[in-house]
């Protein structure tokens, strides 16, 4: 090729060297820089449920809790349970399990053990700081140890640290627990699975930390073998026992010393174990139980009072109310939940009277309402709600806060009641803005709630009934929903024990919780827990208020002191410390914490701000412990939306957003713009 | 003596789309990359269509390509084109040292170059073959959405609406609103320089007046996805839920908006770049 064809000019050389230079550099700082790589050591604390991935080191014991063991006596109306874990590293690495477990919104639990082979170590209460650094301080120093800490009233988490490979370590722990009876029925409940948290970004700090669980794909099963007894000691026959959730093996019925086991030979622990019975007779068990503790300088005599109310009489008349049906439609009630719930609605909507108004909030990242205001309960009305509620299919987050604040804000005629009606499973982490936004508006509704499904959030639902002074229902398969639906309307048709008071003669009590004896809806016992001094024999306990049928008084002859009723001493702390942690909740912050910590201090109580600790006093290993999450199992009936996933469009009411429109769209779009300004541009030049 | 004479001469008696395909051959590696991006869902398949246009472009003005290359470019290719290489076998990230291959070849291109046509349009147009969507997002998204919600909840409380921004979400009326991933602009932004790159090839604009109207692009496009998401926002804090077709409705105008001020910013000034 002639040379002369190449350019004359002289070569831009200054710049091609600079720009070689400047692309040298970039490459070497590429190199140097080495390309970032995720690793499980530098991975933050998950926030969020997540789903559990099996390592595919053999090195590690991926799953360390083997088996769980649940022993339950009933005696009367308190139940002691002992819940035994036992955990086994069958890893090649020590380990440090992680266990996040559900327990009974009215457990009190009082005492944890520790076997590590024929070693027992008893944990102590103390201080939750405290508590952590000691247990930090133990796992640094390569000694075994457990750590119980209360994460909610019925989430706790179990920390065991440096479980040495071939280890077995069983923890027990123990609680005691009321069985109050409710329209003649008791109910013991046993939550075996946490359900996946929603975490609301905009959640303030004052509902506590609540650490992510890991979940195991939906239809994988636990690979913790799970088995419970249950003892029932009645004073009379025990009659009807029924188990919906659990096949059961009995023994014993129809007397009063009854033998309950687990039978189900499919998963046991993916959703609440409920267990329902009577006693033969009239009158349940209950009515005023005194323990008297030893003699000594620090002893405190407790007593319970658990009186059955006056049957309900139906009024003479009923007056309009407004309702405001406030239903979760989130991920986590996808499927089975929400169409639970749909068959509740069903029930509760189309019952309404004529003269009654109503209301329909569908909420989950977001919400809709049925109406900007209430609108009469015509047929038409409620054949359009049940359509609009048919509709929602489940999906996206539970943003329980503003849906409430929307109803709060709904208008409402001054001379009309209005019940607010909430469905959910329950499965938030901001409990104490939910129960502080329901107080604050008490001046305008009462609220009744609704948990469905097999694993609800009882602190919630029960929270959030306490808190709008009302009744919780749980709601675990479609067929129940009828007869919890009456329920309802029966509660709220059907008069209330009103300006109840108790007093005492012949016997000084203190300390009585609750300080004001609320309002009792039909079913439902009074019951009073107090501390008392002086001598019981001839003592009584009157009970005095308003009934359907003018005024109302009960006396209840005080009973011999029961020595081994020491569980009252328990119960009487979790009470207060319930009773504390509502305040705590309305007033915000930590405001009830001195008073907390020194309650489960004193009685040895596993509170929010007290923990159980159990340090072994033998260095067993060098080696720093690998920490495990132990996954859980999915709650039954729960998809894996609850958790983020996506498998299917859904019609539901989530956050809206603002997308660009979708790449095609915009492509052909620009394409066609472009194409058609190249031909203008070319018309143009043709022109000229 | 002859046969090193002809040995010397071979390189330039290639001819330009020879010379091309056998220097983007060298580049297969990223190639390849760049390929399984565009299919396998990590990312909009978008880049086909730059290379489609940078395609185009080159084909359209093949009879005007020098029939011998500028050395310097040449020569800045080949070395480009040993880092793109030498960066992958390190393990330098795969979309760095894709650029560097991109480069690589516009810098190939370039040497062969008409001297009377402008440059960076076609270096933009070969840069927006690579997969940047994706990486974009995660590294410019957040700012740019928090941005875009700042403006948006000044603009609609001129406009007499309750807003606020909450991080990258707005509540407008208490109706929370987020602004997320796909409301970034960033799509809109490639969009947007995509016709600035072939407006500019097409109108002859000059290196130095296609380097400096570059960022107005930017700004024309962050407006108008202010605008865009102030307007969704507004109806999404209606009761009634907004539709999904208004979305896209919507999105399309405030896309064709850009387009077109984008290829009138990128039209030829008469005298200026001449």
């Amino acid at each position: 090729m002639p040379r002369h064809t190449v350019s004359r000019k002289p070569l831009p050389l200054r710049r091609v060297l600079a720009c070689i230079a400047l692309s040298l550099i970039a490459a070497l700082l590429l190199v140097w820089w080495p390309p970032a790589h995720a690793e499980d050591t530098d991975a933050g604390v998950p926030e969020s449920p997540y789903f559990h991935v099996r390592s595919d080191d053999p090195g590690v014991d991926a799953l360390p809790l083997k088996a769980t063991q649940v022993d339950v006596r009933i005696a009367g109306v308190i139940a002691a349970v002992t819940v035994t874990q036992h955990y086994r590293n069958e890893g090649q690495r020590p380990i440090e399990a992680r266990y996040i477990f559900p327990g009974s919104t009215r457990s009190a639990v009082h005492a944890l053990t520790v076997r590590i082979g024929q070693r027992q170590i008893v944990a102590q209460i103390r201080e939750k700081q405290r508590a952590r650094l000691e247990y930090d301080s133990a796992k640094r120093e390569g000694k075994t140890a457990a750590l119980l800490e209360q994460e909610r009233p019925n989430v706790f988490s179990m920390n065991v640290a440096n479980i040495l490979p071939g280890d077995e370590v069983r923890v027990e722990l123990q609680y005691s627990e009321l069985i109050a009876p409710h329209d003649g029925r008791y109910r013991f409940v046993f939550p075996t699975v946490v359900g996946p948290r929603y975490r609301s970004p905009a959640a303030s700090k004052a509902n506590g930390p609540l650490s992510a669980t890991a979940h195991l794909q939906p239809g994988v099963a636990s690979n913790v073998a799970f088995d419970m007894t249950v003892r029932l000691d009645a004073p009379l026959p025990v009659r009807d026992v029924h188990c919906d959730t659990h096949k059961l093996e009995s023994l014993g019925l129809g007397t009063s010393h009854v033998q309950l086991a687990l039978a189900d030979d499919g998963p046991r622990d993916n959703r609440d174990f409920i267990l329902e019975y009577g006693l033969a007779g009239e009158r349940t068990a209950g009515g005023l139980m005194l323990y008297q503790a030893p003699p000594g300088a620090d002893a405190e005599n407790f007593f319970l009072a658990l009186v059955e109310p006056p049957a309900a009489v139906a009024p003479v008349q009923i007056n309009p109310r407004d309702y405001i049906f406030v239903v979760d439609i989130s991920g986590s009630m996808h499927g089975y939940p929400l169409d639970t719930a749909k068959v509740l609605l069903r029930q509760l909507i189309g019952g309404l009277r004529p003269s009654d108004s109503f209301n329909v909030v569908l909420f989950s990242g977001s919400s809709r309402v049925l109406s900007e205001q209430s609108v009469p309960a015509t047929q038409a009305n409620i054949e359009r709600a049940l359509r609009t509620i048919d509709r929602a299919g489940g999906g996206g987050s539970t943003e329980i806060v503003p849906a409430l604040r929307r109803v709060a804000a709904l208008p409402k005629p001054a001379d009309v009641a209005r019940t607010v009606v909430v469905v959910t499973d329950g499965y938030v982490a901001v409990e104490n803005e939910v129960f502080q936004l329901v107080r604050r508006n008490l001046d305008q509704f009462n609220l009744f709630a609704f948990g469905i499904g097999g694993a609800v959030n009882r602190h919630l639902i029960e929270g959030l009934a306490r808190a709008g002074q009302g009744e919780a229902f749980i709601v675990t398969k479609p067929e129940h929903a009828a007869e919890q639906a009456q329920r309802l309307r029966r509660l709220i048709d059907s008069p209330v024990l009103t300006q109840l008071k108790a007093r005492f003669t012949g016997l000084e009590v203190y300390d009585v919780e609750p300080a004001a004896l609320p309002d009792v809806m039909a079913g439902r016992p009074v019951t009073l827990w107090g501390k008392w001094r002086g001598d019981p024999r001839g003592a009584r306990l009157i009970l005095q208020g308003h009934g359907a049928e003018g005024s109302y008084t009960d006396v209840i002859d005080a009973p011999q002191p029961d020595p081994d009723a020491v569980a009252l001493k328990f119960l009487w702390a979790r009470q207060r410390v319930a009773q504390l942690g509502d305040d705590e909740a309305l007033m915000g912050g930590q405001t009830q914490r001195g008073p907390i910590t020194a309650l489960g201090l004193k009685y040895g109580l596993l509170t929010s701000y007290t923990s159980f600790v159990a340090v072994d006093q033998v260095v067993r290993t060098q080696h720093e412990a690998t920490p495990v999450n132990q996954p859980l199992p999915l709650p039954q009936g729960v998809s894996a939306l609850a958790v983020g996933a996506i498998d299917g469009p859904s019609i539901s009411v989530v956050v809206p957003s603002t997308p660009e429109p979708r790449w095609p769209l915009a492509l052909a779009l620009t394409l066609l713009l472009v194409a058609v300004a190249l031909w203008h541009a070319r018309q143009t030049a043709d022109t000229r | 003596m002859s046969q090193a004479l002809t040995l010397e001469c071979r390189p330039v008696r290639l001819r330009a789309p020879h010379w091309l395909a056998l220097h983007a051959l060298a580049l297969w590696p990223h190639g390849v990359y760049v390929a399984q991006r565009a299919v396998d869902g990590s990312d909009d398949p978008l880049g086909v269509v730059a290379l489609i246009a940078t395609l185009a472009l080159v084909a359209s003005l093949h009879a005007r390509l020098r029939l011998s290359p500028q050395l310097p470019w040449l020569a800045a290719a080949a070395v480009l084109a040993l880092l793109a290489n030498g960066a992958w076998w390190a393990g330098v990230p795969a979309l760095a040292s894709a650029l560097v291959a991109a480069a690589s070849l516009a810098c190939a291109l370039l040497a062969w170059w008409p001297r009377e046509r402008a440059r960076a349009p076609l270096l933009g147009l070969v840069l927006l073959t690579l997969p940047w969507l994706a990486t974009l997002q995660f590294y410019l998204g957040w700012p740019l959405r928090v941005l875009t919600a700042q403006l948006s909840a000044w603009g609609l409380q001129l406009a007499g609406f309750a807003a606020e921004r909450s991080g990258a979400s707005m509540v407008v009326a208490g109706r929370l609103v987020i602004v997320d991933a796909p409301c970034s602009g960033v799509q809109m932004a490639w969009f947007a320089y995509f016709t600035a790159c072939v407006g500019a090839a097409a109108s002859g604009v000059s290196d130095r007046d296609f380097i400096r109207r570059a960022p107005r692009v930017g700004l024309v496009v962050l407006a108008a996805n202010v605008v865009r998401n102030s307007v969704l926002v507004a109806l999404e804090s209606r009761p009634a839920a907004l539709a999904p077709p208004w979305h896209e409705a919507i999105g399309l105008v405030a896309l064709g908006a850009v387009c077109a001020t984008v290829w009138l910013l990128m039209r030829r000034t008469r005298g200026r770049d001449a």
